[in-house]
């Protein structure tokens, strides 16, 4: 080929590609010339994507959130007892889900003792089914579900007004008379009658016992018996309760039964059949916090020959939202047959009679600030009386 | 003259009703056959089925506060301490939040048993109540 015509195909090689490169500019510059209608259109698609793919996001895909709550106060008492600071609990829950109907409820507790030693406690581990809103059975350990406080506050300090519990219904390694813990199956539900709501519970599981420290009568605890029932007896027991709505909304009326053969570790043995059927009444509503729960004991004698033992247990509790402010005061009475040994045997099953006044302040409405102070009287076993001044701080989150 | 005052003055005022007029429509996905009546026990957590269907619930946080003042009649505080307490009493886990209308009627329309809140529904959704 000669000199001209490889110049000839260069410049027309250039050529074809200006032109190709022209061309392409040409269309692109086109594309980008859109009509409105065109870019409206394009702008919805994007935004339905956008939408649908955060609609997609389940609250699965979110992770599982851990809530909680912690506490930590100050006391002093007039009877030698504990005075300072001192931790509370920190209480950590968590409530996986599994599909539509199958649920947990994981709750572990970290508490220091008044001994200054830490405690850690899986306070409950249960699975449910829902059935249905009129019906769940949870498989654990839970809330044993008698009266009201026992399951509507429990571990949580930020939830409830007061700083201290009822002592006969303090936890069983507080010195609680009353199984607080059951580890068995737990039936639940709720139904609409007229404008409130019947709510039930049944529940069984293995039968409890108490713990002497080194046999000494009158040292006992309650153990709920998270292995196994020791004793190869169960426990059961039942909540009936309405709820009312409307001009009584915040109104709850129930009635609650318990019933266990209940063991000591004494030499020999004393074996006691534990009953007992009792009624509360809640109002929560209009500022006002009104709480009274009543228990009445029959139990009987299983292995000393002495017969039943009549016993009660009982407090009322009243409280005034003001502003952040919640004024509340408390009276707690029992009445405890220290012939039946299954009082007898616990170290905090005396008779007694408590006064509580104290006051809440709200600094968030997850975090409060609580004072109070309260009177014991202890009417049998060792006469005496003592006072106590508590102060907490409890967070939820 | 008088011809013009009675429409100005409609015009007016049909204007400054505007605010007052702000609608809030609760809508559910076709299997969700709930009422209107139901709609606070949903949000309580107190009913979670209806018939066999499940029943899933989402906030709209551009309308929450809109929401609980017309429907809950509750304050978000109080509104959170009732979730706060299902969730420790009953295993309940409080309604999955979303950011604005687009994303609860996209949820809305996909999943079954959806409840939600917007401030204008489209045609093709279903609306159980408007406040």
């Amino acid at each position: 080929m000669s000199k001209h015509q490889v110049g000839v195909t260069a410049c027309a090689a250039n050529a074809v590609r200006l032109a190709a490169l022209l061309g392409g500019f040409a269309a692109s510059f086109g594309a980008y010339a859109l009509t409105d209608a065109e870019r409206i259109d394009r702008l919805e698609q994007q935004v339905s994507q956008l939408s649908a793919g955060t609609a997609e996001r389940s609250a699965a895909d979110e992770g599982l959130p851990l809530h909680g709550f912690m506490d930590v106060d100050a006391r002093a008492a007039n009877n030698g007892g504990l005075k300072g600071f001192g931790l509370g609990n920190v209480d950590f829950y968590l409530v996986p889900t599994v599909g539509e109907r199958i649920k947990g409820l994981i709750e572990l507790n970290f508490e220091v003792s008044d001994a200054g030693e830490l405690d850690t406690d899986v306070e409950r581990m249960q699975i449910g089914y829902v059935f249905s809103d009129a019906w769940t059975v949870w498989a654990g350990r839970y809330h044993s579900p008698w009266g009201y406080w026992n399951t509507a506050y429990h571990h949580g300090a930020q939830l409830q007004t007061s700083i201290t519990r009822p002592r006969f219904l303090e936890f069983e390694d507080r010195g609680g008379i009353i199984p607080a813990h059951s580890v068995g199956l737990w039936g639940t539900g709720a139904v609409r009658a007229g404008s409130g709501r019947i709510t039930y519970d049944l529940y069984t599981g293995n039968s409890q016992r108490i713990d002497l420290d080194a046999g000494a009568p009158g040292s006992g605890v309650l153990d709920p018996n998270l292995g196994s029932s020791t004793n190869h007896n169960a426990m059961a027991g039942f909540n009936l309760g309405y709820l009312f709505s409307g001009t009584s909304d915040g109104l709850k009326l129930g009635v609650h039964g318990y019933t266990a053969k209940i063991d000591d570790d004494a030499v020999p043995v004393d074996s006691t059949q534990v009953r007992f059927l009792g009624g509360y009444g809640v109002y929560l509503g209009n500022d006002w916090e009104i709480l009274a729960e009543y228990y009445r004991f029959n139990n009987q004698d299983l292995s000393g020959g002495s017969g039943t033992h009549p016993s009660w247990a009982g407090y009322a509790q009243i409280g005034k939202l003001i502003g952040r402010w919640t004024p509340y005061a408390r009276f707690e009475k029992t009445i405890l047959d220290q012939s039946d040994a299954y009082f007898a045997q616990q170290a905090s099953g005396q008779s007694y009679d408590r006064s509580v006044a104290g006051i809440r302040y709200d600094l968030d409405p997850r975090a409060a600030l609580k004072l109070e102070a309260n009177r014991t009287r202890l009417t049998d076993r060792q006469l005496s009386s003592f006072n106590e001044l508590r102060m907490q701080f409890a967070i939820r989150f | 003259m008088m011809r013009l005052i009675v429409p100005l003055a409609a015009a007016i005022l049909f204007f400054a009703a505007g605010p007052c007029r702000a609608q809030l429509a609760v809508i559910a996905h076709p299997s969700a056959a709930i009422s209107a009546e139901d709609v606070r026990d949903i949000y309580l957590g107190d009913k979670q089925f209806q018939g066999g269907v499940k029943l899933v619930p989402v906030d709209n946080a551009a309308l929450q506060q809109q929401f609980l003042a017309k429907v809950m009649e509750l304050d978000a505080a109080r509104y959170g301490a009732v979730w706060a307490k299902k969730a420790f009493r009953e295993g309940l886990s409080a309604p999955a939040r979303k950011s604005n209308d687009l994303e609860v009627i996209e949820f809305v329309r996909r999943t079954p048993g959806a409840v939600g809140y917007v401030a204008s529904a489209p045609p093709d959704v279903r609306v159980v109540q408007k406040y």
